[in-house]
C-alpha cells in the first residue's frame, strides 16, 4: 500500500519535471485555428531553425483577449490578433515593442502594410495575411443572385436552409449594421441596439443554427450539415478547392470587413529571440508565398508576391476587385465605445 | 404486477439504451472511412493509427492522468484528514455545524461558479508570483479542493458506521494512541479512504468546467481538446479519441468493482495484540 | 457517548476509551483539521469572498477588471443595460432553473425503474447491470454530449421525423435547439440520479412491503407508503447531485445549444471569456450560487420535515 502511494507520487511529480526540461529552445504560437498549416510549417521552421514550434488554437480576437488578459502573458511568444484589436494591446501594455535590427526582411512588406494606421512603423506589429469577411454557401441550394446580399439571411422570407453566422463580435454586428444601412464601425446605442436585435430576432429563427466561429462554419458547409455561413474568405476558398461543384464563396453587396491580421509578441514572452527568428522567416519570400498558397489568404509581403500560385491572384475571393474593395469597410479600434459593442454583443446573443 | 414488472424491465432497458446509443454511435463511426457524412464507407482503423502520431493528443492524455492523479492524491490525503477531524474528535455543536457546511459547499454550489471564483483568485495570486499562471498546478489545485470535500464526506460515513467501540477496545488493551491509529483506525477506514479515492479520480477525470477555467496552453486535457476540436467540426479522429476514451474508463470502472470486490471479501483479521509488530 | 467536561485545563476526559487531556485532544483535533481547512479557507471560502466582492466592480474599456464598486453589474442583470430595460438575464436565470428542475424530475422519474430493475436482478448479474451504469457516469461528459451530434444529424431518422411533422427546416440537424439539450441534460445526469437511488432501493425491506400488502394497501399506496419513504435518503442525495451541477452547466447547452437555448452557465462562460466582463460574470455567479441554495434549501425544509416526522413517528 505505501509502495503504491510512493509510486504514485513520484508519477504525479513526473510532469513538472519533465516541463521544465522540455523548456529548451521552444517557440508557441497562438494563432487562429486553420491558420497555416499546422502539420508541415512548423516542421519546416523547425528545419531550419532549430526551434521547436507549439500551436495553441483560438477562433476569435476576443477570445485571445480574454486569454492574454487572464495569466497568458508570459504564455506564448507570437500572437497573431486583427488590425483594430492591436491598438487595446498597446494600450494594455500587452505587447512589447519589435527589435528590428532583428528583422531585416521587414523591407518586403508592402507599402500598405509599413504605414497601417493601428502600427505605422511596425513597432509592435508586422503584416501575417490579410483578407475579408463573406458568405459560403451550397451551391445547389443558394443561388449566386441570393447570395449576393446579406438579406439572404437576415430576411426570412427567403429559403435558405440551415446556415451559422459568425461567432465575432466586430464582423457580425458589423455585416448586422451595414446591412441595417449604418456605419460598421458605429457607437451610436440605437443603431447598436438594432442590429443587436435583428441578430437575436434572426438566431431565432429555425433555419439559424447560432453563432459560430468562420472555421466551424466552413467545416459545417462542407460536411453538409449546413446549407451556408459566414466565414473568411481564405478557408472558404481552401474548402471550395476541394469541391469546386458545389460550394461557393461571395461578398454580398452591402459590404463587409476587411482585415489585416498581424505577428505581436506578447509583454512577458518566454523566446524574445525566436519570436523574432519567426517572424523574420515568415517575411521571407518564399515562406510568405507557401503560407498564403496554403491558406489562401492575400499576402502583405510584396516581395512574396512572385511566388502565389496564379489561381489565387486571380481569385477576386482572394484578391478582390476595386468595386469589392469599395464595400469593404476596416475595423476600428472603438476606444470607450468597446464597452457598449460589447454590451449589444451579449444582447444579441442573451436574447 | 406482472403487467408493472415488465413496464419497469422496459423502462429501465429503454433508459440503458438511452445511455448507450450515442456513445455507440460514436464507436461506430470511429471506424467508418469517411471524413465528412454519415454514410458507411467501409471498415477502417486509420483514424485511431491517426491518433497516436498526434503529439497534442498524446500530450493532452498524459496531462489528464497526471492532473487525476496529483490531484487524487492531495484530495484523498487532505479529505481523510477532514474528515478523521471533524467526527473523532469532541467540537461543540457549532463548530461542527459550520465545518459541515464548508464542507458541504462544493456538493451544493455549481462548479463553475467555484472556477470562476478560482480564475479571479488565480489572477491576483499572479500578482504575487508566476507559478500561479494557468497551467497544470493551478488545475490541480482547483480540483483538490472540489474533490476534499467529496472524499471527506465518503470517509465520514464511514467513520459514523464505525463506531468508537472497536478503539475502544483496543485503548482497554492497553494500546498507545498512535498504534491505534495506525494499526486499528487505518486500516479499519481503509475501505471508505479508498472508496473516497476512487470518486476522487472519477471526478478529476470527469470535469471539464474547473480544467477549462484554469488550464494553460501546455496543460490542455483530453476534455478540453475534445471540446475545442469539436465545436470546430467534428471529425472521425475525434470519434476515435472519444472510443478509446470510452474503451479505457470501461476498464477503469471494471478494474475497480473488482478490486472493491477483493477487498470486500478479504476481511483481513484485526491483530489487536499491541505488542507485535 | 462518552462525557466531556468543559472547562480545557485540569480535568482529564474519557474519548474512545482513552484517558486523555482536552488541550492534547484539542491539539490532536486541530492538526488533522488544520491541512484541510486552511486548504479550503484559502481555495474555496477566499475565492467565493472575492467572488462577491468583484460582483460589485466594474470593466474598463478594454475589458479589464477595474475595482470601482457600485450596483452596475446588479441592475444589468435585472435588465436595466444600456439599451433600456430587457428582461433577458433574468429569463436566462429563470430558463437555467426550469431546465435544471425538468432534467431532475425527468432523471428521478426514469431512475426509479432502472434502480429497480438493477435491484431485481439476480446476484451474480447485478454487478455487470451496475455497471452498465457505472460507465456512462464516469464518462467524460464532453464526451456524452456531443455523442447526440451524430444522432440528431440530419441524415438520422430522428431529425427526418421531426422535419417530416414539421418542427425544423427539412436538411436540419435536431441541434442545437431546447430539444437537444433536454435530451442531453436527462442522459447527462441519469446516472447522477440513478445511482444514489439505487444504493436505496438496494437495501430496500421487503418485509415492509408484504406488510402493507397484507393490510390490502394497493399498489400505488404499496409504493408511495411502503417503498418511497424507504428511498428517500438516496432520491435526496440523488436529486441534489442532479439540480446542483444541472443549474450551471454550460457544456450541454454549449454543444447542443449554441445560442440559441443559452443557459447561466453559458452567460457566465461567456463574461469570462470572450466578453471579458469578470464583474459582470460575478455579479452572475453570486445570482446563480443564491438561486442554487434557495432551492436546496427550500427543498430540504419542506422534505426534511416531513423525513424527520415520519422517521420519529
Amino acid at each position: 500500500m505505501k509502495k503504491m502511494v510512493l509510486f504514485l507520487a513520484i508519477l504525479a511529480l513526473l510532469p513538472s519535471v519533465t516541463q521544465a526540461s522540455a523548456a529548451k529552445n521552444e517557440l508557441r504560437i497562438f494563432t487562429w485555428s486553420e491558420y497555416m498549416d499546422e502539420a508541415n510549417m512548423p516542421k519546416q521552421f523547425e528545419k531550419e531553425t532549430g526551434v521547436r514550434v507549439r500551436l495553441d488554437m483560438y477562433d476569435s480576437n476576443e477570445e485571445m483577449m480574454a486569454k492574454l488578459q487572464a495569466g497568458g502573458l508570459g504564455q506564448y511568444d507570437i500572437i497573431i490578433p486583427s488590425d483594430y484589436i492591436v491598438p487595446s494591446l498597446i494600450k494594455l501594455k500587452l505587447v512589447q515593442p519589435l527589435d528590428h535590427s532583428k528583422l531585416p526582411n521587414l523591407k518586403n512588406l508592402g507599402k500598405r502594410f509599413t504605414e497601417v494606421a493601428v502600427d505605422p512603423g511596425n513597432k509592435y506589429a508586422v503584416g501575417w495575411q490579410w483578407g475579408t469577411v463573406g458568405l459560403m454557401y451550397d451551391k445547389k441550394k443558394i443561388s449566386a443572385a441570393n447570395a449576393s446580399s446579406w438579406s439572404i439571411l437576415f430576411d426570412a422570407k427567403k429559403n435558405v436552409g440551415p446556415f451559422w453566422l459568425i461567432d465575432g463580435v466586430r464582423e457580425m454586428m458589423g455585416i448586422a449594421l451595414l446591412y441595417l444601412g449604418h456605419d460598421f464601425n458605429s457607437i451610436h446605442p440605437t443603431e447598436l441596439k438594432a442590429a443587436a436585435d435583428l441578430l437575436a430576432v434572426t438566431k431565432k429563427r429555425k433555419a439559424c443554427l447560432g453563432f459560430k466561429g468562420g472555421v466551424g462554419g466552413k467545416n459545417d458547409v462542407v460536411a453538409g450539415v449546413a446549407a451556408a455561413a459566414i466565414v473568411y474568405n481564405g478557408d472558404a476558398i481552401k474548402a471550395i478547392a476541394e469541391d469546386p461543384e458545389r460550394l461557393a464563396f461571395t461578398v454580398p453587396g452591402e459590404g463587409s470587413e476587411i482585415w489585416i491580421d498581424l505577428m505581436c509578441i506578447p509583454a512577458k514572452a518566454p523566446n524574445l529571440a525566436a519570436a523574432h527568428q519567426w517572424i523574420d522567416w515568415i517575411l521571407e519570400p518564399k515562406v510568405g508565398a507557401s503560407l498564403s498558397n496554403y491558406n489562401h489568404y492575400a499576402t502583405p509581403n510584396e516581395a512574396a508576391i512572385p511566388w502565389l500560385d496564379k489561381k489565387d491572384v486571380e481569385n477576386i475571393g482572394v484578391w478582390p476587385t476595386p468595386e469589392i474593395m469599395k464595400t469593404l469597410v476596416f475595423t476600428q479600434d472603438l476606444g470607450k465605445g468597446n464597452q457598449l459593442m460589447d454590451q449589444a454583443w451579449t444582447r444579441a446573443k442573451s436574447n | 404486477m406482472r403487467v408493472v414488472n415488465s413496464m419497469i424491465n422496459a423502462l429501465a432497458i429503454g433508459a440503458l439504451a438511452f445511455l448507450y446509443l450515442p456513445l455507440m454511435a460514436v464507436a461506430l463511426f470511429s471506424v467508418n472511412a469517411t471524413k465528412y457524412g454519415l454514410v458507411w464507407k467501409g471498415f477502417t482503423l486509420d483514424w485511431y493509427a491517426r491518433l497516436f502520431e498526434n503529439e497534442m493528443i498524446l500530450a493532452a492524455a498524459w496531462n489528464t492522468l497526471a492532473l487525476a492523479v496529483a490531484s487524487t492524491l492531495g484530495a484523498t490525503l487532505i479529505g481523510a484528514a477532514l474528515a478523521i477531524g471533524m467526527e473523532k474528535f469532541p467540537w461543540p455543536k457549532k463548530v461542527k455545524a459550520s465545518l459541515d457546511l464548508i464542507l458541504h459547499l462544493p456538493v451544493v454550489v455549481p462548479d463553475i461558479i467555484l472556477a470562476a471564483a478560482l480564475v479571479i483568485v488565480f489572477s491576483l495570486l499572479r500578482i504575487v508570483s508566476s507559478l500561479f499562471d494557468p497551467g497544470l498546478l493551478n488545475m490541480i489545485i482547483g480540483h483538490i479542493t472540489f474533490q476534499a470535500s467529496f472524499v471527506a464526506l465518503v470517509v465520514r460515513s464511514r467513520l459514523a458506521v464505525l463506531g468508537p467501540e472497536i478503539q475502544e477496545a483496543a485503548c482497554d488493551l492497553f494500546a498507545s494512541p498512535l498504534y491505534i491509529f495506525r494499526r486499528v483506525t487505518l486500516p479499519l477506514l481503509a475501505p471508505g479512504i479508498a472508496a473516497g479515492a476512487m470518486l476522487a479520480f472519477t471526478l478529476s477525470l470527469d470535469d471539464f468546467v474547473i480544467a477549462f477555467f484554469t488550464a494553460g496552453p501546455e496543460s490542455i486535457t483530453l476534455p478540453l481538446y475534445i471540446f475545442a476540436a469539436v465545436r470546430r467540426g467534428v471529425t472521425p479522429e475525434i470519434h476515435a479519441l472519444s472510443t478509446l476514451v470510452l474503451l479505457i474508463t470501461t476498464a477503469l470502472v471494471v478494474g475497480a468493482e473488482r478490486l472493491s470486490r477483493k477487498k470486500v471479501g478479504q476481511k483481513k483479521p484485526i491483530n489487536v495484540n499491541p505488542h507485535s509488530k | 457517548m462518552p462525557q466531556e467536561k468543559e472547562n480545557k485545563n485540569s480535568a482529564l476526559v474519557v474519548w474512545d476509551g482513552e484517558l486523555v487531556s482536552p488541550g492534547t485532544l484539542w491539539k490532536r483535533g486541530v492538526s488533522f483539521l488544520s491541512p484541510g481547512m486552511l486548504w479550503l479557507f484559502v481555495f474555496l471560502l477566499l475565492p467565493c469572498v472575492i467572488l462577491v466582492l468583484v460582483s460589485f466592480a466594474g470593466r474598463g474599456e478594454y475589458g479589464e477588471l477595474v475595482w470601482e464598486f457600485g450596483l452596475e453589474n446588479y441592475s444589468r442583470l435585472i435588465g436595466f443595460g444600456a439599451f433600456g430595460w430587457t428582461a433577458n438575464y433574468l429569463m436566462i436565470l429563470w430558463r437555467s432553473v426550469v431546465t435544471a428542475l425538468i432534467t431532475t424530475v425527468l432523471s428521478v422519474l426514469i431512475a426509479y425503474p432502472l434502480a429497480f430493475f438493477i435491484a431485481a436482478r439476480p446476484e451474480r448479474t447485478r454487478y455487470f447491470w451496475l455497471t452498465l451504469v457505472i460507465i456512462p457516469f464516469w464518462t467524460n461528459m464532453v464526451i456524452r454530449a456531443y455523442a447526440w451530434f451524430l444522432i440528431l444529424a440530419p441524415e438520422f431518422p430522428l431529425a427526418k421525423l421531426a422535419a417530416f411533422l414539421g418542427m425544423i427546416d427539412p436538411g436540419s440537424p435536431l441541434y442545437p435547439g431546447s430539444f437537444a439539450v433536454y435530451l442531453g441534460m436527462v442522459s447527462m445526469f441519469l446516472p447522477f440520479a440513478a445511482l444514489p437511488l439505487y444504493a436505496s432501493v438496494e437495501r430496500l425491506d421487503w418485509e415492509l412491503v408484504e406488510a402493507a400488502r397484507d393490510l390490502f394497501a394497493t399498489g400505488p399506496r404499496v409504493f408511495v407508503k411502503a417503498i418511497l419513504p424507504q428511498t428517500l435518503p438516496g432520491l435526496y442525495v440523488g436529486i441534489t447531485l442532479t439540480f446542483v451541477p444541472a443549474m450551471g452547466v454550460f457544456v450541454v447547452p454549449d454543444l447542443l445549444g449554441g445560442a440559441k437555448y443559452m443557459l447561466v452557465g453559458n452567460l457566465i462562460r461567456d463574461q469570462f471569456g470572450a466578453s471579458r466582463d469578470w464583474a459582470f460574470g460575478s455579479a452572475i455567479s453570486i445570482s446563480l450560487m443564491a438561486f442554487t441554495l434557495a432551492g436546496i434549501y427550500l427543498f430540504r425544509r419542506k422534505n426534511f420535515d416531513e423525513y424527520k416526522t415520519r422517521k420519529s413517528a
